[in-house]
C-alpha cells in the first residue's frame, strides 16, 4: 500500500505526538471539563493512534520505514541523528498498545474512578511512552522512553491514594524499575565507551564478532534492566504488588503490553547486537536465558495457583507467561521469534479479558478476594463465559492464538534438540488455567467447599468505581472483544505467514542494518509455515485445559475427596516457603535483584567469552 | 596525571552505585530510600562523564578554539543532562508517594508499609 508522500512523512511521529499533545491538553483542562468529555477526548486520541498505527503497519509491510528526526541521516557508517525504525513488528506493537489503551479507556468510560481526572492524561502519556519505546532505533532514546513509560506507570499504580497498599505497590514498582533503568543506562554507557555509538544499527555493525568482557558485562546489565520490566525471576517481585492494587484499566495495559515490552527490547537488541556479537557462543547464551525462562514460568505458575486474591493471581500468571515468552525468545531464530511474537499478541488479549472480568467482579461485589466472592456471581452468565474462555486461552486450547505461539516455539525447540520445552508450556498452562478455573468454579458457580484464604486475600481493595449493582454494556464489550481477538487471530488468512515474515525481518541483522543505513529493505527468503507441526501443540493445549479443570475440581471439592486425591488443595496450601520470599519489602526485592545481576553477569562474562 | 588516575571516575561510579544499593536494601525510612536511589543515580552521571573525558581536552564549544583541538565528548554530557531531567521527575514522583503514604497511614518505615505479602 502506498500513501501520498506528505502524509506518509508525518505518520511515524504521530503515535507519539498525538497522545502526548492530547495528554497535555487534558491535564491543563482537567478541572474544567466534565468526566465524560475527558474520556471522550482521550478515547478519540487513542482511536486516532490506532488508525495511525494500522496505517503504519500496512505501509511498513513492503518496506521498513526509517524516520530520521530533523533529517539527520547517517554519514558513512556514523549515525548522527535519532531514528524510528518501523517494521511490521514495532508498528504492530504500537498498534497493540493503542488498541488496549482504547479498550481500557472504553471500559472505564465515565465510571472507573479517575482520581480527579488524572487517569486519562496519564494513560495517554503511558501510551506515548510505550509507542516510542517500541519504535525507536536508538539505544539512549530507548532508555528515555523506558523511563517515560515507567514514570507514567508509577503514577497510575498509585492513583488510588486512599489506602497504603497502592502506595506500597507503586513505591516498590518505582524503586525496582528505576534501579533496573540505571542498569540499562550503565550498560548503554559501556557500549558507548566501546563503540562510540548509540544507534542500535551502528552498535550492531561495530560489535559483530566482538565479545570482550566489557561488551558481555554491558549485555548482562542491559538484559537485567529489561528483565526487571519483564518480571523475570529474580527481578519479578514488584509485579504482583503493583498489579494487585492498580485500577483495572491500568492492569490491562501492564499485563497486556508493558511487561512484554521489556522482552521485546531484549529480543530486538539480541537480534541486532548481541547474538551477532557472541557468534559461536549463541548456543551457550540460549542455555543461560532458558534457565531464567523456565524458572520464571514455573515459579509464576506455582505462585499463581497458590494465590486467592483474584488480581494478584492473574499477576502471577503474567509472570509465568512472561517466562514462557522468554523461553521462546531464548531459543533464537526466525521461527522461535515468530512464536514469541504470536504468544505475546495472543496473551495480551487473553490476559486483558481476564483483568476486565476481574474489574467487573470488583465493581459488582466490591472485593477481589476469592473467599469473599465465593458463590456470589451465580447469575453473571456473560462474565462467567468470558472468564472460562480466558482460562482456556491461558492453557493454549486449540483455536486460541496462544496455541499457535506454543506450536511455533515447540517446533523451533525441536530443531535445537529441546523437545522438553513444550512440556514447560503444558505445565504453565495447566497451573495458570487451573487457578483461573478454580476462581471461576468458586465465584460463578459456587461449587464445592469454601475457598482457602490467606493474608494477601484479606487485603481490602478500595473498589475503583461507584457503588452500583449492575454492569454496563461497555464493561462487557471490552473483554468480549479481547476474547474474540484472541480466537479471531488464528482464523485470519495468512496469519502464520505474516507472523513468520515479520519475525524474520526482526531477526535477520543484515536486514535491519540495510534498512537503517541504506533505507532499503532487502528481500528475505520467506520461511514457509507449511511444515509447522500444530497438531501436538493443539493436543497439549487440550490436555492442559482438561487437566486444569480436573485440578481446579480437586481444589473445589477438596472436602469430599480422599486425602491422596487433593492435588489442588496441596498446591494451594503448603507452598509457604515460596510465598515467604514475597515479603513486600523493597530492601528484599533489591537484594534479589542484585543477586540476579551477579549471577547473570558472571554467567555472561565467564561462559560466553 | 599519575598512572591509573584515569580509572578513578570508574571506581567512584562503582562506589556510588554500591552505596546507593546498600542504602536501599537496608533503608528504614522512605525518604532515605528515595535519596539512596538518587545517590545510585549519580553513579551513572560520573560514569558517563568519565567515559567522555579526554586528557587535556577543553570544553566542546568551538566558538573560540580551532576545530582540530581535543575536546571532551559532548554527547555523553547531553546524555547526562537528559538523565538528570528524567531522574528529577522520578524522585519528585516518589517523594510525592511517600508524602501520601505518610498522610494516609502515618508510616515512614518501608516495613510498616508492607500490607501486601505472600
Amino acid at each position: 500500500m502506498t500513501l501520498p508522500p506528505h502524509i506518509a512523512d508525518a505518520l511515524p511521529a504521530l503515535p507519539i505526538a498525538l497522545p502526548l499533545l492530547t495528554a497535555a491538553l487534558l491535564a491543563a483542562l482537567r478541572s474544567h471539563l466534565s468526566r465524560a468529555l475527558m474520556d471522550g477526548l482521550a478515547m478519540l486520541a487513542a482511536a486516532c493512534s490506532v488508525a495511525d498505527c494500522a496505517l503504519l503497519m500496512m505501509s511498513s509491510h513492503e518496506h521498513t520505514i526509517v524516520y530520521w528526526f530533523g533529517n539527520w541521516g547517517p554519514r558513512g557508517s556514523t549515525v548522527l541523528g535519532i531514528t524510528f525504525v518501523i517494521d511490521p513488528v514495532s508498528a504492530g506493537l504500537t498498534l497493540l498498545c493503542s488498541v488496549l489503551t482504547l479498550l481500557a479507556l472504553f471500559f472505564s468510560w465515565n465510571h472507573t474512578d479517575s482520581g480527579g481526572n488524572h487517569l486519562q492524561p496519564l494513560m495517554l502519556v503511558f501510551l506515548a511512552g510505550m509507542s516510542g519505546f517500541s519504535l525507536t532505533g536508538d539505544l539512549f532514546n530507548m532508555f528515555v522512553w523506558f523511563e517515560l513509560m515507567s514514570t507514567a506507570a508509577f503514577a497510575l499504580t498509585g492513583l488510588k491514594t486512599g489506602e497504603p497498599a497502592p502506595l506500597q505497590g507503586a513505591f516498590n514498582f518505582a524503586v525496582t524499575n528505576t534501579v533496573g533503568a540505571f542498569m540499562v543506562l550503565t550498560g548503554i554507557a559501556f557500549l558507548y565507551a566501546v563503540t562510540g555509538a548509540l544507534n542500535i544499527a551502528q552498535i550492531g555493525l561495530a560489535l559483530t564478532h566482538r565479545h570482550d568482557p566489557l561488551v558481555l558485562f554491558a549485555c548482562a546489565l542491559i538484559t537485567c534492566g529489561f528483565f526487571t520490566k519483564a518480571a523475570v525471576v529474580p527481578f519479578h517481585f514488584w509485579l504482583a504488588d503493583a498489579h494487585a492494587v492498580s485500577p483495572t484499566p491500568v492492569c490491562v495495559l501492564f499485563s497486556g503490553v508493558m511487561v512484554e515490552l521489556g522482552l521485546y527490547a531484549v529480543q530486538r537488541l539480541y537480534a541486532v547486537i548481541f547474538i551477532p556479537a557472541v557468534d559461536e557462543n549463541a548456543a551457550v547464551l540460549r542455555h543461560i536465558l532458558i534457565v531464567f525462562g523456565v524458572l520464571t514460568a514455573m515459579l509464576g505458575a506455582l505462585m499463581c495457583y497458590a494465590e486467592h486474591h483474584v488480581k494478584r493471581l492473574l499477576a502471577f500468571s503474567t509472570i509465568s507467561h512472561a517466562g514462557l515468552m522468554l523461553v521462546a525468545l531464548s531459543i533464537q531464530g526466525p521461527l522461535a521469534t515468530a512464536g514469541f511474537l504470536t504468544y505475546l499478541l495472543s496473551h495480551a488479549f487473553v490476559k486483558a479479558a481476564l483483568f476486565f472480568v476481574s474489574g467487573i467482579l470488583l465493581h459488582l461485589y466490591r472485593t477481589a478476594s476469592e473467599p469473599v466472592l465465593f458463590g456470589k456471581a451465580r447469575n453473571q452468565f456473560i462474565p462467567a463465559a468470558l472468564w472460562f474462555l480466558g482460562g482456556l486461552g491461558l492453557a493454549g486450547f486449540p483455536w486460541f492464538a496462544t496455541m499457535l505461539g506454543d506450536a511455533m516455539t515447540s517446533n523451533a525447540a525441536e530443531a535445537v534438540d529441546m523437545r522438553w520445552v513444550s512440556y514447560v508450556f503444558l505445565a504453565s498452562g495447566l497451573l495458570t488455567a487451573g487457578a483461573v478455573f478454580r476462581v471461576g468454579l468458586h465465584t460463578f458457580l459456587g461449587w464445592g467447599s469454601e475457598p482457602i484464604s490467606d493474608s494477601a486475600a484479606k487485603v481490602d481493595e478500595e473498589p475503583d468505581s461507584p457503588e452500583n449493582a449492575r454492569t454496563r454494556w461497555f464493561q462487557l464489550a471490552a473483554p468480549a472483544l479481547c476474547v474474540a481477538a484472541a480466537i479471531g487471530l488464528t482464523l485470519m488468512p495468512h496469519f502464520r505467514e505474516e507472523m513468520l515474515s515479520a519475525a524474520n525481518r526482526m531477526w535477520v541483522q543484515s536486514g535491519y542494518l540495510s534498512a537503517v543505513y541504506r533505507n532499503t529493505t532487502i528481500p528475505l527468503p520467506t520461511p514457509h509455515s507449511g511444515d509447522l507441526e500444530v497438531k501436538s501443540a493443539a493436543t497439549h493445549g487440550a490436555i492442559a485445559s482438561l487437566l486444569a479443570l480436573l485440578l481446579a475440581l480437586t481444589s473445589v471439592f477438596r472436602g469430599r475427596l480422599a486425602r491422596w486425591l487433593r492435588a489442588g488443595a496441596f498446591l494451594e496450601g503448603p507452598l509457604y516457603f515460596l510465598r515467604a520470599v514475597q515479603t513486600g519489602q523493597i530492601g528484599d526485592y533489591v537484594t534479589w535483584m542484585t543477586i540476579g545481576v551477579a549471577v547473570m553477569g558472571a554467567a555472561f562474562v565467564f561462559l560466553l567469552r | 596525571m599519575p598512572p591509573h588516575m584515569e580509572l578513578l571516575p570508574y571506581i567512584v561510579a562503582g562506589w556510588l552505585f554500591f552505596c546507593g544499593l546498600y542504602g536501599i536494601v537496608t533503608s528504614r525510612h522512605l525518604v532515605h530510600c528515595v535519596i539512596c536511589l538518587a545517590v545510585l543515580q549519580t553513579s551513572t552521571y560520573v560514569l558517563l562523564l568519565g567515559i567522555g573525558y579526554r586528557l587535556g581536552g577543553s570544553a566542546p564549544v568551538f566558538a573560540d578554539i580551532s576545530p582540530g583541538k581535543v575536546v571532551v565528548d559532548p554527547v555523553v554530557q547531553a546524555l547526562m543532562l537528559t538523565d538528570v531531567v528524567v531522574e528529577a521527575v522520578v524522585v519528585a514522583l516518589m517523594l510525592a508517594l511517600v508524602v501520601k503514604a505518610y498522610e494516609k497511614s502515618g508510616c515512614i518505615d518501608p516495613k510498616d508499609l508492607s500490607t501486601l505479602r505472600g
